[in-house]
């Protein structure tokens, strides 16, 4: 018993630690899905970018990927506004459909952008910090989860906190519950969505350094991502912080246990977050929280 | 359940979440009837025409339509068995004429005895001059024509309309009242929800009267009127 | 004798002419480019019969490719030559559809899209490790080379992928002007009041998901015909869905001459860019941007909005009296 215990304490840690980087690209995703209804299957590839932008900030300046956010972020979040304003917003006057094969557009360019300029080879965010490990009693624990986790909990309370305290802010979780409400506010529903996005964009960012800490990653890498955090949203619920958290740890335990209980079965590991996904969409078509 | 009813609810509830949309619900429709449903907005009447029509399945109770159980068929099937809808606010298919519309309507209504041609349902609606246009093109009174068209078409015995008179002037109440008629003179069951009372106190034979999901009054027109509940729901 | 109108005539000569270009000698290069295109046209012309006409955002072309592709690859390996193999990976593929039908139709909306772009990343994921022939060297990463082509010149495979496009367009020509074309643009115009017009949306939304199925399918195994080694991540690669979305989109979605166009320039930017590399896709990702912004209806659409078939028609109307004249 003892020695099962000892066996399974490392992956529960590390599933949950994980779930933490699920959760910012989950928030983001999310944050657009809300107001918009849309899924930005792009989300994924703009977190690619943004592992891609920490790497070559570090190639060039030599600078830590955390301080390359400094210009990372706000450059993301002009970036999404504009994505938003000039794209999205005017694709979504046609239908839904339309602003999702411009996200397919979007997905398409990002990718080949990064693999232009960059190489379809694999890339990693080589700090030195990145495969330390330190001891907690008999349990060790890996830097990189751990940053993960802390990174989603400090993004969590920063969009939280957005969310509730500005106007801008309540007029997004207005948005996500009733349109009405955001336009009684007088706030331009056009104006929201692209600041969501924005918001978005700005999560990207922060989690492409996350994601290029933890794993290694190429150009065509971000479509788990996508399909995960899509995942840790419709099993976590739409504006709730909390079941987006619990979401991203379920999906990060999903994968480790999936693969410690098949032996440290790649397949598994790999597949489970898939048929988890899948299988919440076949018993709740709507979602978990739909009606 | 008596011999003749065309529809029988026996029971019926319906939940939304913690929300109860229609409680405990029983009433007959016997054949060639046709009936209103009428109460305050919110009242439960279009929920229930989705239980019959089998967009909804009820939370609990049974539906019979002519002594058979058809609780929770889904909706085409229903349509196969002889009930057709319109809808409060019109759901045309934008793309098609308004031709198309009502040929989807005989081509996927079931294998039935024939019922009227095209063009007489477009001259019963006075649809025709407009038949060849795209439904998306059509303006509100004609797409509430076209509703109508559309359920004629399938040939039902069981017709359910959903306010088909709101939003009509004065002028324009005649022809409906005409059209209804001529839908009960060709020995269909009429299911009719309506707010505007000409239509009501002329058209109908009986009124069931609906509140909060609950049945509070029965009876013809001129009884429905004078009950002191239903005067309490509508103006207490 | 009755002489058939110029409407069909037209097509029909467009057919022969393009399947005696392998016999004139045209250069190899081209046939490469036009096999491409054949390709891109079925998988295109079956996207649009399910975006455009039924209404499904359908983003799994790719798991059909895949499975069509490795069903076929696999044969090859047992024994099974690789013509039967292409009709067998087809009906793998359709199988697959019919499987999956019931829990994706259940999904509505943008839960439907996403609920089917999960799953060709499910099967990448599970063919990466799969070994079910050949030894450690075959299978899993490394995929599965298809045996016993090297007979098959490219004169034949061009053929092939002809014959693919043309009853890929003439199956969704027949669907739009039948019974079943009515139904599924009721469908995806208004579900609910199809539904009540007594139209059965899962029989027909299942009747062009295998349709489409199984003519991606084929299609996606007729590419393997052609590159004799499949790969999960080339079989499962999520271009298999942009290209068809791109060139539908591009050409005008809902249109039927709109995969036509769309294939054709998705076609000829790809020999345009070709030495370009990534470029060449970040080029096409910003020409569907740009088209969904600015045209939504597509190159098709456009055209018929300016009225550019009036000309060619009347044209062709006036040669049609004339000849029925004499």
């Amino acid at each position: 018993m003892e020695d099962f215990l000892v066996g399974l304490a490392p992956p529960l840690i590390k599933g949950i630690l994980l779930g933490g980087l699920y959760v910012v690209i989950a928030l983001g995703l999310s944050l657009v899905f809300g107001v918009m209804k849309l899924i930005n299957v792009a989300h994924g590839d703009l977190v690619i970018l943004g592992s891609y932008f920490a790497w070559a900030v570090m190639g060039w300046l030599g600078i830590d990927p955390f301080l390359s956010l400094v210009a990372g972020v706000p450059l993301f979040f002009v970036l999404g506004f504009f994505v938003q304003k000039f794209i999205i917003n005017r694709t979504f006057r046609i239908s839904l459909d339309a602003a999702l094969i411009a996200c397919f557009g979007i997905s398409i360019i990002v990718q080949n952008l990064c693999q232009a300029i960059w190489t379809p080879f694999n890339r990693s965010l080589l700090t030195d910090y990145r495969l330390l490990t330190f001891a907690v009693g008999p349990l060790t624990i890996q830097l990189r989860y751990l940053l993960d986790f802390i990174g989603g909990l400090a993004v969590m309370l920063a969009v939280r906190g957005f969310l509730r305290r500005t106007y801008l802010g309540r007029a997004i979780s207005a948005a996500s519950q009733n349109e009405p409400v955001a336009e009684r506010m007088g706030i331009n529903p056009n104006r929201v969505y692209s600041f969501a996005f924005a918001i978005a964009m700005a999560c990207a960012a922060v989690a492409g350094v996350l994601q290029g800490l933890t794993f290694s990653f190429s150009p065509t890498s971000g479509s788990p991502f996508l399909i995960i955090s899509f995942g840790v949203i419709i099993l976590g619920g739409l504006g709730s912080m909390a079941g987006t958290f619990i979401g991203g740890m379920v999906f990060g335990l999903t994968q480790t246990l999936g693969a410690y209980f098949s032996g440290g079965s790649l397949l598994v590991q790999s597949i489970a977050p898939y048929l988890l996904v899948f299988v919440i969409l076949s018993v709740r078509p709507q979602g978990i929280f739909g009606r | 359940m008596s011999e003749t009813a065309v529809l029988s609810i026996d029971r019926v509830s319906k939940h939304f979440g913690g929300i109860v949309a229609v409680k405990d619900m029983t009433f007959e429709v016997q054949a060639g009837e046709v009936l209103g449903l009428m109460g305050p907005n919110g009242a439960g009447k279009t929920t229930l025409l989705n239980i019959i029509a089998g967009t909804y399945s009820p939370s609990s109770g049974r539906v019979h339509f002519c002594g058979r159980d058809i609780t929770g068929l889904p909706a085409h099937k229903l349509c196969h068995l002889g009930i057709a809808r319109t809808y409060q606010i019109p759901q045309p298919f934008t793309s098609l004429s308004a031709r198309q519309n009502i040929l989807v309507a005989t081509e996927y209504g079931g294998k039935k005895a024939a019922g009227m041609e095209h063009d007489k349902i477009f001259d019963l609606v006075n649809l025709s001059e407009q038949k060849d246009m795209p439904a998306r093109d059509l303006a509100t009174v004609s797409l509430k024509r076209l509703e109508l068209a559309r359920a004629l078409a399938s040939n039902p015995t069981l017709i359910l309309l959903d306010e088909i008179a709101a939003g009509s002037t004065d002028a324009e109440l005649p022809r409906i009242l005409g059209i209804i008629e001529e839908i009960h003179k060709m020995g269909k069951t009429v299911v009719l929800v309506e707010h505007v009372m000409k239509v009501m106190v002329e058209a109908v034979d009986r009124i069931i009267v609906i509140d909060k999901g609950e049945k509070i009054a029965e009876g013809t027109p001129g009884e429905v009127m004078k009950d002191e509940k239903v005067i309490a729901a509508y103006f207490g | 004798m009755k002489i058939p109108r110029l409407t069909t005539l037209v097509p029909v000569v467009i057919l022969v002419l393009l399947a005696l270009f392998p016999l004139i000698g045209i250069p190899l290069n081209w046939l490469n480019y036009l096999f491409s295109f054949f390709i891109y046209l079925a998988l295109a012309t079956m996207w649009n019969l399910l975006a455009g006409y039924t209404g499904l955002i359908m983003l799994c072309p790719h798991a059909f490719v895949g499975l069509a592709g490795y069903t076929m690859a696999i044969g090859t390996w047992v024994g099974v030559p690789f013509q039967a193999g292409l009709i067998a990976g087809a009906a793998v593929a359709a199988l697959f559809a019919l499987l999956i039908s019931y829990p994706v139709f259940r999904m509505k909306g943008i839960y439907f899209a996403i609920g089917t772009l999960v799953l060709p990343e499910a099967l990448k994921a599970w063919f990466s490790f799969w070994r079910p022939v050949g030894t450690a060297y075959q299978g899993g990463g490394a995929g599965y080379a298809v045996a016993g082509v090297a007979g098959f010149t490219l004169g034949d495979k061009y053929w092939l992928a002809l014959a693919i496009a043309a009853v890929s367009i003439f199956v969704v020509h027949i669907i739009l002007r039948a019974r079943l074309g009515l139904g599924l643009t009721a469908i995806r115009d208004n579900e609910n009041t199809a539904a009540s017009s007594g139209v059965n949306i899962f029989r027909l939304k299942l009747s062009s998901f295998l349709i489409a199925a199984f003519i991606m399918g084929i299609a996606g195994a007729a590419y393997y015909i052609h590159n004799p080694r499949i790969q999960p991540t080339s079989g499962f690669n999520i271009s298999w869905l942009l290209l068809p979305l791109m060139a539908t989109v591009i050409g005008g979605e809902g249109i039927e001459e709109g995969p036509i166009i769309g294939a054709a320039i998705v076609t000829f930017l790809r020999f345009l860019l070709a030495d370009y590399g990534a470029w060449s896709l970040f080029i096409q990702g910003i020409i569907l941007v740009v088209v969904v912004v600015v045209m939504p209806q597509g190159i098709a659409g456009l055209l018929r909005q300016v009225g550019a078939y009036r000309l060619p028609l009347r044209l062709f109307k006036a040669a049609e009296a004339k000849i029925h004249k004499t």
